[in-house]
């Protein structure tokens, strides 16, 4: 769940920001150029403190996923699909996989993001099947 | 420890003399400092010695009272009436626990440790509101993968093959902001690791089944555990459980109870006079990637995660895995049984469901493992399940652990966390010989 003051936040503002108007933002450091996530003071590659948020193409792979069938909370509406996305430009992050039957999730299948409204209307950076995603990349569901 | 080989090692001459578990229940009146106290009391009582030879306590303040300024162990000064001249909230207890408490003793900064926790009265057990209820702290409760809903949900799997909706459960809650918003939980980032073994390795999924079916038949058969009497268990009954996280079924995963377990820990000359013979420590080791549950875990990153720690546990004793006469692994999940004895070295990757199926880890196995019932059926405490483990590994020294008894264990090895959190941590006793 998520609170109404997230795009404040230090630190990670600045993406849930980018989020709330449909675009998936990264951290890429200014130094070694890598992306990384989930935002950190320094970039966690090579120490160096500047880095900004950019673009993210959105497109990425299955690294790994669950079926959830027991929400931790009643807001969740089970069942529903967790994933370890590893996106095209290095870096990862936990989501959902949508838009997708749960019996059709495999690890290696290519997603592009799908923001999609979370339990409590906040939008989030979910993906779905390259197949099934259309519209342009980053672009709101 | 006598002998020149053991004395050599870092954290040799410190021993464990007493050690308790109180009542382990999927809840129980009263609240955590009770349990707690009746713990330490008991353990103290198990050692013959009194709070007035403790100088040392770890033993992370539960509430309620207290202050909100660390160390939290400091508030139990008000309990007992005395000061103390060490005190630690070591996170976690158990094999942690007892090697931070260990390191006090021998930087001489005290004598003796009081080392324990536990949980009680924060359970909504039975509740219909239970699911909605957060029961614990979720940074006290991060070890366990399950909270609450113990047996119920169990029997009620079991008896009647229930949907996997309709038990109430309550689990724990990662807080982290990119973690909580896609209501994740404990089991899930398991999940998440355990997915990826399976998709490479793909072990068969009865032999598999067997890991949880042979420790929850320990479970059955010890009259301490919650789930006694349970069972028994064939891997189709874990296969047939509903599923909570593919690929964990409801008995692929630990009960989340309440009970408090504790610990004297004191150098070996002083434990030789205590009543019961000393389990020493014989080597221990902690490795720590990642914070538990902000970063997803990856099963590449995390797969071996405890193999440095089980070199340095097993290069101070002096032994091999295969010394191991009984192992106290942290079951949180059925996966994490099987990815330990690989990241021991006793099989290679992807083998362990098959070796483990060959080995067997019942008492009549090469390995006997969770003896007690493990977190899966005897009991997990959040903040004192951990030190449990501890408790059935002293026993097991001592011949005193009952039904599940290895006859004649001399070593037993202790394990806690995993990949899905991101760290480990070992340690290894022994018999005073």
């Amino acid at each position: 769940m998520q609170p109404p003051d997230r795009a404040d936040r230090a630190l990670t503002g600045e993406f849930w920001a980018g989020v709330d108007r449909g675009e998936l933002l990264r951290p890429v450091c200014g130094r070694c150029g890598r992306s990384f996530f989930t935002p950190q003071v320094v970039c966690p590659l090579c120490g160096s403190g500047r880095w900004t948020y950019e673009p993210s193409a959105g497109r990425g792979t299955v690294y790994s996923f669950t079926v959830v069938h027991r929400p931790p909370e009643p807001a969740f509406e089970a069942p529903y699909t967790l994933a370890v996305v590893d996106m095209a430009e290095g870096w990862h992050l936990l989501t959902w996989i949508v838009d997708c039957p749960a019996d059709e999730v495999r690890i290696g299948m290519e997603v592009q993001v799908r923001f999609t409204a979370g339990p409590d209307g906040a939008l989030l950076p979910a993906f779905a099947p390259r197949a099934a995603a259309h519209g342009p990349a980053g672009a709101a569901a | 420890m006598s002998g020149p080989a053991a004395r050599r090692h870092p954290l040799a001459g410190i021993a464990v003399a007493g050690v308790a578990a109180t009542r382990q229940a999927r809840s129980l009146d009263g609240n955590s400092i009770q349990i707690c106290l009746e713990a330490a009391r008991a353990a103290l009582d198990d050692a013959g010695m009194t709070i007035d030879e403790v100088d040392g306590i770890s033993a992370r303040w539960p509430g309620p009272g207290g202050t909100v300024f660390g160390p939290g162990s400091v508030d139990w000064t008000a309990v007992f009436g005395k000061g103390f001249d060490w005190v630690g909230d070591t996170y976690p207890q158990g094999a942690p626990g007892l090697l931070d408490a260990a390191a006090a003793i021998l930087a001489g900064q005290c004598s003796t440790v009081l080392v324990f926790g536990g949980r009680a009265g924060e359970s909504a057990a039975g509740s219909p509101g239970a699911a909605t209820r957060a029961t614990v702290p979720s940074g006290d409760d991060a070890s366990s993968a399950a909270v609450s809903s113990g047996d119920d949900a169990m029997s009620a799997a079991v008896s009647s093959g229930d949907d996997a909706t309709s038990a109430v459960a309550s689990y724990t809650r990662p807080e982290n902001e990119f973690v909580a918003c896609w209501g994740s939980l404990t089991a899930a980032q398991f999940a998440l690791v355990a997915q990826v073994y399976l998709h490479r390795f793909a072990p068969d999924p009865e032999r598999m089944a067997l890991v949880p079916a042979t420790i929850r038949n320990a479970g059955s058969a010890n009259p301490e555990a919650v789930m006694y009497g349970r069972g028994p268990y064939e891997p189709a009954d874990i296969l047939a459980s509903p599923p909570v996280a593919e690929p964990f079924r409801l008995l692929d995963l630990c009960l989340a109870t309440e009970g408090a377990a504790a610990m004297v820990v004191t150098g070996v000359e002083r434990a030789r006079d205590c009543p019961s013979a000393p389990a020493v420590i014989l080597g221990g080791g902690s490795e720590w990637y990642r914070q538990q549950y902000v970063d997803p875990p990856r099963y590449d990153d995390v797969a071996r995660i405890g193999a440095g720690a089980y070199r340095r546990s097993f290069g101070m004793a002096g032994l091999r895995p295969g010394d191991v006469d009984v192992f106290e692994l942290y079951d949180i999940c059925t996966f994490e049984v099987v990815r330990q004895f690989e990241t021991l070295g006793l099989c290679a990757e992807g083998e362990g469901v098959d070796y483990l199926a060959e080995a067997g880890i019942g008492l009549d196995g090469r390995h006997p493992t969770n003896t007690d019932g493990g977190l899966l059926a005897y009991s997990h405490v959040g903040w004192g399940g951990p030190t449990l483990k501890i408790v059935e590994a002293v026993r097991q020294i001592r011949g005193a652990a009952g039904p599940g008894q290895v006859p004649g264990a001399e070593v037993a090895l202790v394990t806690g966390a995993g990949a899905g959190a991101q760290y480990h941590n070992a340690v290894l006793l022994g018999a005073d010989r």
